[in-house]
């Protein structure tokens, strides 16, 4: 017998308990710049990102995963962002490379809309999604080191966020 | 090997350090009760939670296979297996097809229940671990002491000390940013390099076939995006049915682990990059045999935030490594014995019951009421302390026979010095109370 087999076939139908459904009553009376700025990002507009990142990346899809290595500031649009937690939806279409959040040295976000909490966010997820996304929330970070919080652990050492209209 | 008593009286032996160590935790508990206080439907999602993971494992066999089949149907590979062996020995397979020799692995704690760097290292495979605290103490021969800080154990001046060993940083520098700057650029190159990479899985939606993988650092993504082989190692609990029921957890994981509002990055895996190889292990080790015990079955609800630990007064004072087995903790403490009876008999007893751990727990675990559920299945398996058990023997026989109560009182009230002794374990760092002269009953007859 396989191992699926041999898993499977320890589940018996246990009591039947009903799935809650979908999650009522959550807040949504929350500031996306002022969570921004809790997760370590910040915000600027777009004449202030001009004169901060003047030689930056435009998301440009013949990059490969490698090469982002040495971009310095890769500027990328964002789907949506998530008023309660500074997050930001991101997927793998606006992106010249999986890892291109991640590798580049300082990552620039435009985003133009905003959702308030995650529940609201999943709603715009709804539709049929990418190959890969992700919520990207500030800096890369770690406090592993007797709990002391440094920005920049292995993914962008900083994030930059504008708010496009 | 130590049991859980032995191990934490030498921890605490420096009282000083002990008192460092819980103070760190509970200030992450701290943190963990701010975030969780701004949000005033915090009990309504913890119930949610509840709920939807009592749902889904009673559905657990469904679940698992419209995971499978969307999966597949995605591109991504599935794979079953039973036991840490068969585990270890699935993922050695894919990596000896590929050739690696050296690969990255971002945090799972079920590659640490499986041993899985050991038993690779064993084929000639070197395993990096990429998150740091893990890489610390991989660099330290140590195993981690905290399911979400591994290093939470050590002072600046131990990491120094340790990248001064391994990465030729300067002898005496203790600076955070500075060491971990110096663990980005070592582990950059293993990031560039490495064509396979392990990861964990925070969730696995059953809907879609994705799966979630979160952390602050961005290892994860580091080494699954760059590398040709993908491998996720997955227990079979961590399954949840839909889409929009990762809101629900997104929102509970983080405050309750680190008092975040969400980890940096969460990242969602749908298909293969293109080019590609995905693999997904599923892994079961005991998991059934805990869904089939209704007093362990909210066991497997546990998504592995660690809140728990941040507010024992046991694990704060004990650390980690006193419960010798990869997750420790009071989750730990009602897993463990699951995996090996003998082995971890000692953990449900580390325990003083006081209920904190369920109190935070974000999918509502009664874990202090398995602690105690565990300790009578001990006890009737044989397997409870020795010391106790013949204890609690003759303190059950004097109770239940009225005569041998009233002159083991008597004698007791007269030679009050007889319980001051090392075979009594209550003695051990408590004074035991002054006698009075009379019993209640001698007292009563003469009144």
């Amino acid at each position: 017998m396989s191992a699926r087999e041999q898993i499977l076939g320890k589940m018996e139908a246990l009591e039947p308990v009903n799935h809650p459904g979908n999650f009522k009553g959550a807040s949504v009376d929350f500031d996306f710049q002022a969570s921004l700025e809790v997760v370590g990002a910040r915000v600027l507009t777009a004449e202030e990102l001009e004169i901060q990142f003047p030689g930056r990346r435009r998301y440009d899809k013949t990059m490969d995963g490698l090469s982002l290595a040495e971009v310095e500031v890769l500027e990328i649009d964002g789907e949506f962002g998530v008023a309660e937690n500074g997050a930001i939806w991101l997927t793998e279409e606006a992106m010249p490379h999986r890892v291109a959040p991640f590798i580049c040295q300082h990552l620039v976000i435009n985003v133009s809309k905003i959702v308030p909490n995650m529940h609201a966010a999943y709603e715009e997820l709804k539709k049929p999604s990418s190959s890969f996304g992700l919520f990207l929330a500030g800096p890369s970070k770690t406090a592993d080191i007797e709990q002391s919080l440094v920005i920049g652990a292995h993914g962008a050492r900083s994030l930059t966020v504008v708010i496009r209209a | 090997m130590s049991s859980h008593a032995e191990a934490s009286e030498k921890f605490i032996a420096d009282a000083e350090r002990t008192d460092w160590h819980d103070e760190t935790l509970w200030f992450v508990r701290e943190k963990r009760d701010k975030a969780s206080k701004v949000l005033p439907e915090w009990e309504a999602l913890r119930e949610h939670a509840s709920q939807i993971k009592d749902h889904t494992l009673a559905n657990l066999g469904s679940y698992l296979q419209a995971f499978e089949a969307k999966a597949q149907a995605n591109g991504i590979h599935v794979h079953w297996a039973a036991d840490a062996a068969e585990h270890n020995a699935i993922v050695h397979q894919i990596i000896a097809k590929e050739g690696s020799k050296v690969l990255v692995k971002s945090k799972s704690m079920l590659t640490e229940e499986c041993h899985l760097n050991d038993y690779l290292a064993n084929k000639g495979i070197e395993v990096i671990d990429t998150d740091l605290g893990e890489r610390i103490v991989q660099f330290r021969n140590e195993a981690p002491s905290h399911i979400v800080l591994p290093a939470i154990h050590l002072k600046r001046e131990d990491v120094g000390e340790t990248f001064h060993q391994h990465l030729g940083t300067p002898k005496g520098n203790k600076d955070p940013q500075f060491l971990t700057e110096a663990a980005r650029q070592h582990l950059r190159g293993h990031f560039l390099a490495s064509e396979v990479a392990i990861t964990g899985v925070n969730f696995a939606i059953a809907e879609t076939g994705e799966f979630v993988v979160c952390t602050n650092e961005g290892n994860a993504d580091m080494g699954a995006h760059l590398a040709k082989v993908h491998i996720a190692c997955m227990g079979i609990e961590k399954i949840i049915p839909k889409r929009e029921d990762l809101a629900v957890f997104l929102r509970l994981l983080a405050r309750s682990a680190t008092g975040q509002l969400i980890t940096t990055y969460s990242s969602h895996f749908h298909k293969p990059r293109e080019g590609q190889e995905m693999h997904i292990v599923l892994l079961d080790n005991g998991r059934t045999r805990q869904l089939a015990d209704p007093k362990y079955k909210n066991s497997l609800k546990c998504i592995r935030c660690a809140a728990c630990f941040n507010t024992c007064p046991v694990y704060r004072r004990s650390g980690g490594h006193s419960y010798h087995q990869p997750v420790a903790g009071p989750i730990g403490s009602i897993l463990a014995p699951n995996i090996d009876k003998k082995a971890n008999a000692d953990l449900p007893f580390a325990s003083t019951l006081c209920g904190s751990c369920s109190n935070v727990c974000p999918v509502k675990i009664n874990i202090h009421e398995q602690l105690w559920f565990w300790r009578q299945d001990l006890m009737a398996a044989g397997l409870a302390p020795v010391g106790k058990t013949i204890g609690m023997k003759l303190m059950a026989f004097t109770l239940a026979h009225p005569a041998i109560y009233r002159i083991g009182g008597s004698l007791l009230r007269r030679f009050s010095g007889m319980l001051n002794t090392r075979l009594n374990p209550w003695y051990k760092q408590r004074e035991m109370p002054v006698a009075p002269k009379k019993s209640f009953q001698e007292w009563y007859k003469k009144r």
